[in-house]
């Protein structure tokens, strides 16, 4: 534990990265799909911090992530600005928006939620299609430059798992902050964190710019690996494959997004036709919600948990041989309660 | 203008169909299933398929079938968790699966089919009499089943498996076994839309989507609760729309539908703490 200090999802994610940038370049197809589950596991990752810590069903990340790539493709192609000032603007849009939208509804019911922001991510993909003068309607935006100084494959990969390693690194210590154990009140019971002090409606609409800015800078990379943007690029579809994600790999989990990403995206390579890709999201999606609803690393967890119970139950069992039934029982019923069987104290 | 009402009119009876799941289950249950769209669409795909009236009922039963399945994972789902945004997270996946099988198996192709050749006139408006078998079959199938609700003992269980599911619970309803009878029932539903509107403008693989928000958004227009304001906001959602078609660009028609939805809900129906089980 002392190995990965205080920040271990950090850690994990360094480690990964660093096993994506080493390993990647050595086939231009993995490279390819790696850099796109890293720009995926970023858009991802914004859906994992809205729906998993505040409690927003946001369906609306592909669509922030639309409006950081729209913003930056404007701002290289046609004023030729360098593309990190794309890099702000990409950030900034989409998580005004975003406060915006939390505002109007953090005080709604989660299921209203979900679709006032589906609503939201349509009208603004109708937009894209139809504002030809900015979004180039139809046809989008073609010939974004690439970064300067990442043109190359493997070093746009580091430079996407890099953004991603700095989501994972703000999330953790997001989660760890005051503001962090707010969020897991608010959560739990609303009226009690109101109780408490907390102001949970600019809490959650923090949140949520937060969120936004992640997908925005998603977006961001996005434009300027593809060079190519369209409204049919990152459409509401990308919005619900993100969410997916996010679900089936434990959205209340902060690397959980992330493993999501991979499995279904490099399981999704797999697929004999690209058509079977909706039946194979739909179908993990549904079988993640009935065998394991907190995701596959809540799933993880519970094994974790009980394993540890039972060796604690075994030691107690070892320390006490001639005792009767009386210590064995206790330590059963220990192991229902696992942070109490885990402790050295008994 | 007044074609172009009239013809809403026509397409707005359809509307109705799909909103009607939509009020029926969510007044149930208190969640959405976002895969009537995807009903409708499976009905329509295999509908073309195989000709003839065999090909209406292996439509019919294809999405009865396809419903059937989000019950099964309706009530695995509620052994689970309460929460009703896992059964509509679900509802998505299965309305992603869905039109993922339609497009693997008949591809990217429109669905659509012409019954009538012929339009009847009336005093200057051209109709086509397949516009007239929709409104009756909409208006028939909304008469029906506000019948059921508010006349037999089975619509009794409903309406009180909605207003309150723990009490209903304690008088012996069946409360699960009601809200999955919707679930079929918002199947056939779907699923008939979707047959009426493969005879009239026809739709695509892109189209479930699409329908199921067509849906929400007239079930909540005017109130979510009874299936005669579903009709009457599937009939103002298909005037405004083919209003829109006519005056102004298909940009703004194709917007209605989420507008209408993002402004209702803003408007601050489902309201919190109403439905969603908060403290109050």
């Amino acid at each position: 534990m002392s190995l990965f200090g205080s920040r271990p999802n950090t850690w994990i994610m360094a480690g990964v990265g660093a096993l994506a940038c080493a390993v990647a370049p050595l086939n231009p197809v993995w490279l390819d799909s790696v850099i796109l589950t890293g720009i995926l596991a970023l858009i991802s990752l914004s859906a994992g911090l809205s729906f998993g810590q505040a409690g927003i069903l946001s369906m609306a990340q592909g669509a922030f992530a639309a409006i950081g790539a729209y913003a930056t493709a404007v701002c290289s192609t046609r004023f030729g600005l360098p593309a990190w000032a794309g890099l702000a603007l990409a950030i900034a849009l989409p998580s005004a928006l975003a406060w915006g939208l939390a505002r109007m509804v953090t005080r709604m019911p989660e299921l209203a939620v979900a679709l006032a922001t589906l609503a939201l991510a349509t009208l603004l993909e109708i937009v894209a299609r139809n504002w030809d003068a900015v979004t180039g309607g139809y046809v989008g935006i073609a010939g974004i430059p690439p970064v300067e100084g990442f043109s190359v494959g493997w070093r746009f990969n580091i430079l996407v798992w890099v953004f991603v390693l700095l989501a994972v690194l703000a999330y953790e210590n997001l989660m760890r902050s005051a503001h962090g154990r707010a969020l897991n009140i608010v959560r739990h019971d609303r009226t009690r964190a109101m109780a408490d002090g907390i102001a949970v409606a600019p809490l959650l609409s923090a949140m949520l710019a937060t969120s936004g800015a992640m997908a925005g800078a998603g977006g961001w990379l996005y434009a300027h690996y593809i060079t190519y943007m369209s409204p049919g690029s990152l459409d509401t579809h990308a919005s619900i494959s993100a969410l997916l994600m996010a679900v089936v790999g434990g959205a209340g989990y902060i690397l959980g997004p992330v493993l999501g990403t991979f499995l279904l995206n490099l399981l999704g390579k797999l697929l004999p036709a690209q058509e079977a890709q909706g039946l194979f999201y739909g179908g993990a999606l549904i079988l993640i919600l009935l065998v394991a609803p907190a995701g596959l690393l809540g799933w993880l967890q519970a094994l974790a948990d009980r394993r540890t119970a039972r060796r604690a139950r075994a030691t107690s069992n070892a320390a006490a041989p001639a005792a009767p039934a009386g210590p064995a029982a206790q330590a059963g019923r220990e192991a229902d309660n696992p942070a109490r069987a885990a402790e050295p104290a008994r | 203008m007044l074609e172009y009402a009239f013809r809403g009119l026509l397409n707005g009876t359809v509307y109705a169909l799909l909103a009607l799941p939509m009020t029926l289950f969510f007044t149930t249950a208190a969640t959405v299933d976002f895969a009537v769209g995807a009903y409708a669409l499976l009905a329509a795909a295999v509908a073309t398929a195989i000709p003839g009236p065999v090909g209406v009922l292996a439509g019919l039963a294809s999405a009865l079938a396809a419903s059937s399945v989000m019950a099964v994972v309706y009530v695995l789902l509620k052994r689970t968790s309460e929460g009703g945004i896992r059964v509509a997270l679900a509802s998505f996946g299965l309305s992603l699966a869905i039109a993922s099988i339609v497009l693997m198996v008949w591809g990217t192709k429109p669905f659509v089919r012409q019954t009538f050749m012929t339009m009847l006139e009336f005093g200057g408006l051209r109709v086509n009499p397949q516009g007239l078998v929709n409104v009756a079959v909409s208006v028939a199938l909304v008469g029906a089943t506000w019948l059921v609700l508010q006349r037999t003992q089975l619509g009794r269980m409903m309406r009180a498996a909605a207003v309150n599911a723990q009490g209903a619970e304690l008088a012996a309803i069946p409360v699960i076994g009601v809200q999955c009878g919707t679930l079929l029932a918002g199947g056939l539903l779907g699923g008939t839309a979707g047959l009426l509107i493969l005879h009239s403008s026809g739709m695509d693989f892109t189209a479930s989507l699409g329908l199921t928000f067509i849906g929400f958004a007239a079930a909540i227009i005017f109130g979510i609760h009874s299936p005669l304001r579903c009709l009457a906001g599937g009939l103002a959602i298909g005037v405004i729309e083919a209003l829109s078609a006519g005056y102004t660009s298909g940009m703004v028609t194709s917007m209605l539908p989420s507008a209408f939805m993002l402004v209702v809900l803003l408007s601050g129906q489902l309201r919190a703490g109403r439905y969603s089980g908060d403290r109050p």
